[in-house]
């Protein structure tokens, strides 16, 4: 009897604690999709939403997963630095951006798997001897390098509450690196140290006009595209030269 | 009314400032059309570092080099400084001994060292190339100033076991347009040498052909360069649709920016090559080798940034 009366009050705390994390953050990002052109130089993505009253938030921005593989450099003869082995780190993240209304570390435990040193703990990486936290912290550094990974304290502006709401929004610079693809952007507000709601929002990036087109022939029409390609340099290098040559015959 | 500084390069998945991509092919393209290179040991590298990934970045180059090198080759032919007959035997060693090279390489690859035998085989051949081609022009300008003779008067001072074991093979031909008599074989042998090396090497090849043309082949040097940039066409028209089919690496947006700079850039560099003379057109092509040599030993010996790389480019 004290069996089954335990049982139910760790199913209704259960399912309390559920409903409490099943709070939803509505959000609204502006543009709604990004549309990659031939000027195409990065984009700031606008983000509004409301979280419950007193929490802070922190936003995630990450997408187009893929199998990255890499060389791992080490010294060759005690001297040399060369490529030696091979690993892969499996799905990661082409982008992965990170903001919060506070510096993540002051958010405690909650907000740790959002940091870009929570998140290098998510990935698998291959063979296993490989996968060592140098590794992992060493992929990280490289993409937040090439700007594809970024951690940016304090870029959530919250508003007042009102009632058991409170406004937030930000503003977050995508790479000029961006791949094509679906991106899920991601609010958690955090309150007490504990995720108090969650949202999520599906950003779509897709290429238009003339990357478009360049695209679809490279992968879909390879062998036109080559010769194409060669046709037209060799045509353009004809063209520069007989330019010069009219100007050398003046 | 603003002039876009930056497009969106589809293949690359980057955008890239359109003056500085244009300025790189520039600068590239003098040198190129100077010298005879295609290039693509400058390029490639400097491409990685404006965020270009390695795979694209080389098989883009390819791409430009294909414009890049018919310009110069245009503008030598009307210097009459290409020998055809000499470009195409060496082409057809060079597409043998590719072939060889790409299977020399797997080979390599399954034994599991050939980065370091990559990475040692360059270093040492550009320091081998460089610094032989800086000492022998060096003493070739000395030589000049004190007697005033012509370096090509001053040649025939040694027939050496060299020259009588060329002269001593079969199917002797006559290059009349770089004044020699060879064996169809040199061009072939030699054609098909540095192709392996270039394919184990993963470039074009363009700086180990010229010295081979220049002290092997005994061939001047002006016509050396437009010889050198009329078979790296064929050699770049062939990675490049290779380079589409197989991997879908090459960025026509990137080669094609990159190309205008550099076929301008070869058309001012022949016409500066032309004034200078063989020797100092020797001097600067080793003096540019060796740097390239010293950046590479550089990048061997210091800590790299970031202890991992992508697979791929040069």
């Amino acid at each position: 009897m004290r069996v089954l009366t335990a049982l139910s009050l760790a199913l209704l705390l259960l399912s309390a604690a559920l409903s409490a994390a099943a709070g939803e953050i509505s959000l609204k990002t502006t543009p709604g999709s990004v549309q990659i052109g031939a000027l195409y130089d990065g984009e700031t993505l606008h983000v509004e939403g409301t979280a419950p009253a007193g929490s802070e938030v922190v936003l995630r921005f990450q997408g187009a997963a893929k199998d990255q593989h890499m060389k791992q450099k080490g010294r060759a003869l005690g001297l040399l630095w060369m490529n030696l082995g091979s690993l892969s780190f499996e799905a990661v993240p082409g982008v992965y951006l990170v903001t919060a209304s506070k510096p993540l570390a002051d958010l405690g435990p909650a907000a740790r798997p959002f940091t870009l040193e929570g998140m290098r703990e998510t990935f698998k990486v291959e063979p296993v001897e490989a996968d060592t936290p140098e590794n992992r912290a060493e992929f990280v550094k490289l993409k937040a390098a090439e700007g594809l990974y970024r951690e940016t304290p304090e870029g959530v502006i919250l508003g007042v509450d009102q009632g058991a709401e409170r406004t937030f929004q930000a503003d977050i610079r995508l790479p000029s690196r961006l791949a094509p693809g679906v991106y899920a952007l991601e609010a958690v507000a955090l309150k007490d140290g504990q995720v108090a709601a969650q949202g999520q929002a599906r950003v779509e990036a897709r290429l238009i006009g003339a990357p478009s087109l360049l695209a679809d022939m490279a992968f879909g029409h390879a062998a036109l595209y080559g010769v194409l390609a060669t046709v037209i340099a060799i045509l353009a290098g004809l063209g520069i030269g007989l330019v010069f040559q009219s100007k050398g015959a003046h | 009314m603003t002039i876009p500084l930056h497009l969106y390069l589809p293949i690359a998945g980057n955008s890239v400032n359109v003056a500085a991509i244009f300025g790189l092919g520039g600068a590239v393209g003098l040198l190129s059309g100077i010298f005879g290179v295609g290039g693509g040991f400058l390029m490639t590298p400097l491409l990685i570092m404006m965020g270009i990934p390695p795979t694209v970045a080389a098989a883009s180059d390819s791409n430009q080099i294909v414009g890049a090198s018919t310009s110069g080759t245009l503008a030598h032919f009307r210097l009459g400084n290409v020998d055809f007959k000499m470009g195409i035997l060496l082409l057809v060693g060079g597409v043998i001994g590719g072939t060889l090279g790409v299977q020399v390489i797997k080979v390599l690859r399954a034994l599991g060292n050939a980065d370091f035998l990559i990475n040692i085989t360059y270093v040492l051949m550009l320091g081998f190339v460089g610094g032989y081609m800086f000492l022998e022009s060096l003493q070739a300008l000395r030589k000049n100033k004190t007697t005033a003779a012509s370096s090509q008067e001053s040649k025939p001072r040694k027939p050496s076991c060299y020259a009588r074991f060329i002269q001593g093979l079969p199917w002797q031909m006559e290059f009349q347009r770089s004044g020699i008599r060879l064996s169809v074989l040199m061009p072939l042998v030699l054609g098909g040498l540095v192709g392996v090396l270039a394919a184990i090497m993963g470039v074009g090849g363009g700086f180990i052909m010229v010295p081979v043309m220049v002290y092997l082949l005994r061939m001047p040097m002006h016509v050396v360069v437009g010889t050198s940039l009329f078979q790296i066409l064929f050699t770049c028209i062939n990675v490049t649709i290779m380079q589409s089919i197989e991997n879908h690496t090459v960025d026509f947006v990137l080669a094609l920016i990159l190309l205008i700079g550099s076929s301008l850039g070869a058309q001012i560099g022949a016409k500066i090559g032309k004034r200078l003379h063989g020797d100092q057109l020797k001097i600067l092509l080793a003096t540019l080798v060796l740097v390239v040599m010293v950046k590479m030993l550089w990048g061997l010996l210091a800590h790299p940034d970031v202890l991992l790389a992508y697979t791929g480019g040069h």
